[in-house]
């Protein structure tokens, strides 16, 4: 016999060790009785006089009471840890049913006709697997896709396991099979006859087939690769891909004395897709913007193809491509117009004649996002200055408005509704409020919004913070300057250096909640002032301005909007202050939450489309919204050539054989009618003063 | 529990006395019964009516009883001087001396009596009591009516005549009732107070933890005759109880939790059964007239048994 419930012994002790305590107190406990009046109780004394003489009897009955009542509590209690007779047939089997839910699943081939997806062939063998289980065998089913999720626990139930089966759907992800068989492999741990059967197209990378180990301590079939986490120069703030964390951390999952089988599903591998999609805007002028496309025919045969651009639903640019079996092309759409329209969505269609075959869908279309651009009002604070105002013409991005410093004093208020004020060798008594972010040159005295702490003449700027966005492709080793304001940064104010003259600080940035402040310690030259710089003239002034800018905006010009799917990525939230979840908004309309940790959101996209992520403050004002693509994107899961066999880890998966039949026999059933006949004849013994 | 069971216990409630309002208890159609009642004792016991009754007392009557040896003081007269002529020894005639016979009433209105569906049995006890009553004034005897419980409560004084009933009803309805039942106590001090020998009718249930024998006996020592009525409830030998139960003595409050099982009750009706026996047979032992009913009989049905049987009209 063998306990097949889901609680664990020690709990399960604790449990019946409560209830009957519970019981034997119940029984202690006096119940409250009815009073009745009686003329004479003197009879009743003469009659329970006579009846106490049989008062051990009495008190048997009661005990016997409660030993029933024990006995039930205990039949109940038994019955809850699904007793099974039979269970420990040595032939009876542990089996994890692996089944495919990434995106090659959704090749319409599951049938000659191409009317079924390999899905639907999948699930179909899987409940024929079920359906021959013997008595003995338990399973359990696991959801393979970027995730391995599993859906049951292990149970012998067979409508269960099918009614699951029924609901699982495919992802829009590549499948993570090391994941999967990693997961699958700690479910069999410890279990007898562990069994694994992996029902799929057989479209895996071949890193992650390599990634087993069938002895215990032996080495992984392929060599490690170049550890990815210390390749900083890209990807920085990205999560490693699955394989890529499989490869760089985790040993081969190890599945000695597991026995693995595959079963394979799908017929066709004709196919042409689009396996990379990206756009971005010209640093330089960013109005206008690059596309990015590569498209693939993973087929066997020569493919023609009509390949569509949209920039929102205006066709950008529509051509015939013909692709050779296994041809990859790269297009780059340059210097194209921005409109209003953000999203770019990329589309094959089949062509004409021959070669127009496709048996996978979810690759023919393509999302991209163009990062949003936001108009900024700028007020510019100055008596004429001709460097200041010629350097801001190269940003189109703004509204200018000018004032001088006397008009400023007269009236602050004026600054209201700016999202940029910039000061010009003027220190301001009033700052304007938030969340209007302040470009400052030569702030002087104490009405600085950042600390000085003395002035330096003739000094050189040796150190800058090339991480910080406003430093970014800009070079100021020998720019001149005559003196400068030396400030004292507080960190622990939100202030930060941005340039260095030896060891005095002469640029600081600041972020203050929303508002952020850039303050230059020297001013800029102009007619009547006598200060003296050379950055004005030079290629990195008109680049500061528009970083500031951009960096005001929340803009980053090197930020992503096109994700693959099945990867977890962090995404910047500009502004995002003291928010611990953003909110996701995924294709089909669906809510869902993701951790938000030092203004970086987690995303993974389930879905190809569009996405939405949005930071909200306790209020439910949204801090910050960004929108995302998502893309399958995945040359190895277009390729869905399916693998009539499988090679894992050097070994070749057999299919699984017929399960053997054995015998059992769920006993809860019997216990619980056996419960509620001692029940029965505790309630008739009860109401019939037997046992009182 | 039954729904009769429930009633039952709704019955005796134990606050109050339930059987304290008896402003209904002697209406017109009680008066009717009562004389229908007068009218069938003359007819059944003609001959044997006469307001006068023999006691055993030998004294100046007409009905010659016995002879006995003259002694120095006695009275001339009643010497019979043909005894003397015949035998030469003075012997003395003596004759049954003819007196008005007195009858107590004695009910009793302790707490136990208020218990009773759907009449409390001290309602029943009165009626029948005043039905006795009322057939004694129109005999013309002397019949006095003591409530007690824990003591005497009470006392109508000894009348005669039929008009007399009035006030009878009147102090049946205002008399005390309550208390425990004391029967000991209270025949002692109903015979010290009482020094009138007569035929003494005690209506009771006789459920004095006690016993009921040293109050009858108390009676029977100082020469009156005691004539024993028990009244009872049905639901009082045939309690309709089941389940768990705090049984409440309604005389001393004291409370005896029970599980009233089949075998119990059938153990409590012999007992009940035994007790009414028991008191019974002591009154068959001592040739004292005993009655017992339940409140279900109705009264009239009652005294006419009781004339029948003989004891209370002679």
């Amino acid at each position: 016999m063998s306990l097949l419930g889901p609680i664990p012994l020690t709990i399960f002790l604790y449990i019946a060790i409560g209830a009957s305590v519970l019981a034997v107190g119940a029984y202690i406990i006096k119940m409250r009785r009815r009073r009745f009046e009686v003329p004479f109780s003197h009879l009743w004394k003469r009659v329970l006089e006579q009846k106490d003489a049989n008062a051990l009897w009495k008190q048997l009955k009661r005990f016997l009471s409660l030993l029933l009542i024990l006995v039930i509590l205990g039949i109940v209690l038994f019955a809850a840890l699904d007793p099974t007779l039979g269970a420990i047939d040595r032939k009876a089997r542990s089996v994890v049913i692996l089944l495919d839910a990434s995106a090659s699943m959704k090749a319409m081939d599951g049938d000659e006709a191409g009317k079924e997806s390999r899905l639907e062939a999948a699930k179909a063998r899987a409940k024929g697997l079920i359906n021959s289980m013997g008595g003995g065998d338990i399973a359990m089913i696991m959801k393979v896709d970027g995730q391995a999720t599993p859906m049951s626990r292990f149970t012998s139930d067979g409508p269960m396991l099918n009614k699951i089966i029924d609901g699982l759907e495919a992802s829009d992800t590549p499948a993570d099979l090391t994941r999967a068989l990693g997961a699958a492999a700690d479910a069999l741990r410890d279990r007898k006859n562990p069994l694994i059967v992996l029902i799929s197209d057989g479209a895996y990378p071949e890193l992650q087939l390599g990634l087993v180990s069938w002895e215990k301590g032996a080495p992984t079939q392929l060599a490690p690769r170049k550890d990815p986490s210390k390749d900083k120069s890209k990807d920085k703030g990205k999560d490693p891909s699955p394989a890529d964390w499989n490869t760089k951390n985790l040993a081969s999952v190890d599945l000695s004395n597991v026995d693995v089988r595959y079963l394979p599903v799908g017929r066709r591998s004709e196919n042409v897709g689009i396996v990379a999609f990206n756009v971005r805007r010209y640093i330089a002028n960013k109005a206008s913007y690059e596309v990015y496309i590569e498209v693939q025919n993973f087929g066997t045969e020569p493919a023609n193809r009509q390949l569509a651009l949209y920039n929102g639903d205006t066709a950008v640019d529509i051509n015939k491509i013909q692709l050779a079996p296994g041809q990859r092309i790269k297009k780059i759409y340059t210097k194209l117009p921005g409109n209003a329209e953000n999203r770019l969505r990329a589309s094959l269609r089949p062509g004409e004649g021959a070669g127009a075959s496709d048996a996978f869908a979810l690759d023919d279309q393509a999302f991209a996002l163009l990062p949003a651009r936001k108009k900024q009002k700028v007020l510019l604070v100055t008596t004429d200055n001709l460097f200041l105002e010629g350097a801001l013409l190269v940003y189109d991005n703004i509204d200018e408005r000018k004032i001088v410093p006397a008009e400023y004093e007269r009236n602050p208020a004026i600054a209201d509704g700016f999202d940029v004020v910039i000061f010009d060798d003027y220190t301001p008594k009033v700052l304007p409020p938030p969340p209007a972010s302040l470009l400052l040159f030569h702030p002087t005295g104490p009405d600085s919004p950042i600390a000085l702490r003395g002035e330096l003449a003739n000094p050189h700027i040796t150190v800058i913070d090339e991480g910080h966005p406003v430093m970014r492709w800009v070079t100021m080793s020998d720019v001149y300057m005559d003196r400068s304001g030396v400030f004292a940064p507080d960190p622990k104010k939100g202030e930060s250096v941005l340039a260095f003259a030896v060891r005095d600080p002469i640029i600081v940035a600041k972020r203050d909640g929303k508002r952020k402040i850039l303050a230059f310690g020297f001013s800029l030259p102009s007619l009547g002032r006598d200060s003296a710089t050379d950055l004005p003239l030079r290629v990195a002034f008109p680049m500061l301005l528009v970083n500031t800018l951009d960096w005001f905006a929340g803009d980053q010009t090197d930020l992503l909007t096109t994700y693959p799917t099945g990867v977890r990525e962090r995404i910047p939230l500009d502004g995002v202050v003291g928010a611990t979840e953003a909110e996701v908004k995924g294709p089909d309309g669906t809510l869902t939450h993701t951790p938000v940790i030092e203004g970086l959101a987690t995303f993974y996209g389930a879905r190809v489309g569009y996405y939405e992520v949005a930071a909200k403050a306790p209020n439910g004002r949204v801090m910050a919204q960004i929108e995302l693509a998502a893309n399958l994107a995945s040359p190895g899961e277009s390729d869905i050539a399916p693998s009539a066999e499988l090679v894992l880890g050097g070994k070749k998966l057999a299919e699984p054989e017929a399960f053997a039949i054995t015998r059992s026999r769920k006993l809860w059933t019997y216990l619980v009618l056996l419960a509620m006949a001692l029940i029965m004849m505790e309630w008739v013994t009860y109401h019939r003063r037997i046992t009182v | 529990m039954s729904r009769a069971a429930a009633a039952a216990a709704r019955t005796v409630a134990p606050k109050g006395n339930r059987a304290a309002d008896r402003s209904e208890l002697f209406d017109e159609k009680f008066l009717k019964t009562l004389e229908h009642l007068h009218m069938v004792s003359r007819k059944v016991f003609a001959g044997n009516i006469r307001a006068e009754r023999r006691t055993r007392k030998v004294g100046s009557g007409i009905e010659f009883a016995d002879h006995r040896t003259y002694a120095r003081g006695d009275d001339f007269r009643y010497i019979d001087w043909n005894l003397y002529g015949r035998l030469d020894k003075l012997l003395l005639r003596l004759f049954e001396e003819e007196e008005d016979l007195h009858i107590y009433i004695l009910v009793d209105v302790s707490d136990s009596m208020s218990i009773g569906n759907p009449l409390p049995k001290l309602h029943y006890a009165m009626q029948v009591g005043a039905a006795l009553t009322y057939v004694g004034l129109a005999n013309l005897d002397r019949v006095a009516i003591i409530p007690f419980g824990d003591r005497i409560m009470d006392r109508l004084p000894p009348s005669r005549g039929k008009n007399r009933i009035f006030r009878v009803f009147q102090f049946l309805r205002s008399c005390e009732l309550g208390g425990k039942t004391e029967l000991a106590e209270c025949m002692k001090d109903f015979v010290a107070q009482n020094k009138r020998r007569g035929l003494a009718v005690v209506i009771s249930d006789f459920y004095d933890p006690k016993g009921f024998e040293q109050g009858i006996n108390t009676l029977r020592y100082n020469k009156f005759e005691p004539f024993v009525l028990q009244v009872y409830d049905k639901r009082e030998a045939d309690p309709p109880l089941h389940g768990d139960l705090t049984l409440v003595d309604c005389e001393t409050g004291d409370t005896r939790e029970v599980t009233v099982s089949r075998s119990l009750l059938e153990s409590y009706k012999r007992a009940h059964e035994a007790y009414c026996k028991e008191l019974e047979a002591y009154c068959t032992k001592y040739a004292m007239p005993f009655f017992r009913t339940h409140t279900g009989i109705p009264f009239d049905e009652l005294v006419l048994k009781i004339f029948r049987s003989g004891g209370f009209l002679r």
